[in-house]
């Protein structure tokens, strides 16, 4: 019979919940019962109450998983404090060995409307059926218990006095450490990063999704200024990454940006290495190698997404072929990757460079009103199956972070990204996003380039 | 910082390039401490050479040349530039 625990969530990325405890849950092989009650288990709501094997089980989350604030174990909640305190005394045999000697105090507080101080007090004072004999210590108690009031979301000028929900109590298992790697990743802070680094909290996340630890090989293959090498690094894992352009991983200095940036976090002995070149054209020279991809790819908004070629075909030029005058350096041709071409393409590169049981971590540009399922399964190929796709929130614009786990071991041969060929018959609502993005997602807009095209 | 592990895992992939395409040359890189043969005890020293060999030998400057079609794949800063020219892809 496993433990309920109430799991308090950081105010962040509420999509993104429960796919990273599932992650960090699966990386130590341990299960999470979830509600079966749907509200119960609605990611939106900042309480849940969840099922697990032991207290060890809520250490590791609350120590791993970016989102979780603090995890109890829980003893009761209701509707009304009255509700609540009812269960409470039924569950006695729960914290009753803490009566007789165990110092303690009590953390008060709301969700949607803070509590004041004299509230708090009466709330303390509301428990004293309990009879704790303890003394009560504020700075190194043996015990913390937690009451939590969640309120329904009101604007402040309709109402001053916001609906309880539900009240919460509890015992601190233990207190979310992870959130503190925010700011050590701080990117403002980073040695090195550029306008396409992504948001220390975002390159976390997504490391947790890639079940990055010791002993993983992981790969980046638009590493660009390398914002998910260093936490999937810091958790243990050793990373590649490449790009197209090597002047993103290099920066100014002689000792490329990525390494010194490495090197601030302590991980630069984890970056096996970087490498330039173009993922279409790529050189490894076999498949299966890596336990996770991660990766932001660019979605020609802030970085052009560019593989080699030329735009138009034209005829075969015997200047290219020829040596160089003198010192001048071959600049190589490269054409736009298109955004939907590139994602269905990276499906296909994952599946042929990933482990069985392998993850591929992306991010995945989408516009609001036109986003569908389909958008994702059409995406798709054999032996690779959706286990995640949680939704930051722009407005009219979002990204969504797909986790694609290949659950296949049957062997493929080298890709050729020929995507132009392949004809789905459905019409994600990212393909083109660049363009919609700079036409402000505006239908007419669209509707008249297309007329025009 | 190329490392020998990364060495091992890249190999030529110029068009029609196919066969003889791995592993790349390197220059000379001196180190003689693994032995040529996998020796059928694997102990603890051996898996430390290896460590040593594969993960922190790295190679900052030089270039590393397919056996097969002489592609020189240069190497700057510990970055290899593994980018095809336009008569070289597929």
């Amino acid at each position: 019979m496993p433990t309920r625990y109430l799991f308090v969530f950081a105010q962040a990325h509420v999509d993104f919940r429960i796919p990273e405890l599932v992650s960090i849950a699966e990386l130590n092989g341990f299960a999470i019962i979830f509600p079966d009650i749907p509200e119960e288990r609605d990611p939106t709501r900042p309480f849940m109450i969840l099922g697990l094997e032991e207290d060890e089980h809520a250490r590791i989350l609350a120590r791993r998983c970016i989102l979780v604030k603090s995890i109890y174990q829980f003893y009761a909640r209701g509707s009304s404090y009255e509700e609540m305190h009812e269960r409470n005394r039924d569950v006695r045999s729960q914290w009753s060995q803490y009566i007789p000697d165990t110092s303690f105090k009590f953390v008060i507080d709301g969700y949607n409307r803070s509590i004041t101080q004299s509230r708090q007090r009466e709330i303390i004072n509301s428990f004293s059926y309990m009879a704790m004999m303890g003394k009560i210590d504020m700075n190194n108690p043996q015990i913390i218990l937690g009451c939590f009031e969640e309120r329904a979301f009101h604007s402040r000028r309709t109402s001053k006095d916001p609906a309880l929900l539900q009240v919460y109590f509890g015992r601190l298992i233990e207190e979310g450490s992870a959130r503190s790697l925010i700011r050590r990743f701080d990117v403002k802070r980073r040695e090195y990063f550029g306008n396409t680094s992504m948001e220390a909290e975002m390159s976390l996340l997504m490391a947790n999704q890639t079940l990055a630890s010791p002993g993983k090989l992981i790969y980046d293959p638009f590493v660009g200024t390398g914002s998910m090498v260093y936490t999937t690094a810091h958790f243990g894992a050793q990373v590649f990454g490449s790009d197209i352009d090597g002047r993103q991983m290099r920066g100014k200095d002689k000792q490329p940006g990525i390494i010194r940036a490495a090197t601030q976090y302590g991980v630069a002995s984890r970056i096996m290495d970087l490498c330039t070149f173009d993922v279409t054209n790529n050189p490894w020279r076999c498949g299966e190698l890596f336990d996770a991809i991660v990766t932001d790819p660019p979605y020609g908004v802030r970085a052009g997404a560019k593989r080699l070629g030329r735009k138009k075909e034209r005829q075969f030029l015997q200047r290219s072929t020829c040596p160089q005058p003198n010192d001048a350096p071959y600049i190589h041709p490269t054409k736009p990757y298109e955004l939907s071409n590139l994602a269905s393409d990276l499906v296909v590169l994952a599946r042929y460079m990933l482990k069985p049981g392998g993850r591929l971590v992306f991010f995945l540009p989408t516009v609001t009103d036109e986003y569908d399922q389909l958008d994702i399964d059409s995406m798709l190929c054999e032996g690779m199956t959706v286990i995640a796709n949680s939704l930051q929130d722009f407005g009219s614009w979002g990204r969504r972070l797909v986790t694609i786990r290949k659950t296949t071991t049957a062997k493929f041969s080298v890709p050729s990204f020929d995507a132009d060929s392949i004809e789905t018959g459905h019409v994600p609502a990212h393909k083109g996003f660049r363009d919609k993005f700079f036409q402000g997602f505006r239908k007419d807009a669209q509707d008249t380039a297309e007329a025009e095209s | 910082m190329v490392r020998l592990i990364t060495h091992n895992l890249l190999a030529c992939h110029v068009k029609n390039c196919t066969s003889n395409n791995f592993p790349l040359a390197f220059k000379d890189l001196g180190d003689t401490s693994l032995p040529a043969e996998q020796p059928d005890m694997i102990d603890d020293e051996f898996l430390q050479k290896l460590h040593h060999v594969l993960l922190e030998i790295h190679v900052e400057e030089g270039s590393m040349v397919c056996p097969n079609c002489n592609h020189v794949y240069p190497i700057s800063n510990g970055i290899p530039n593994m980018l095809l020219a336009e008569h070289e892809i597929g």
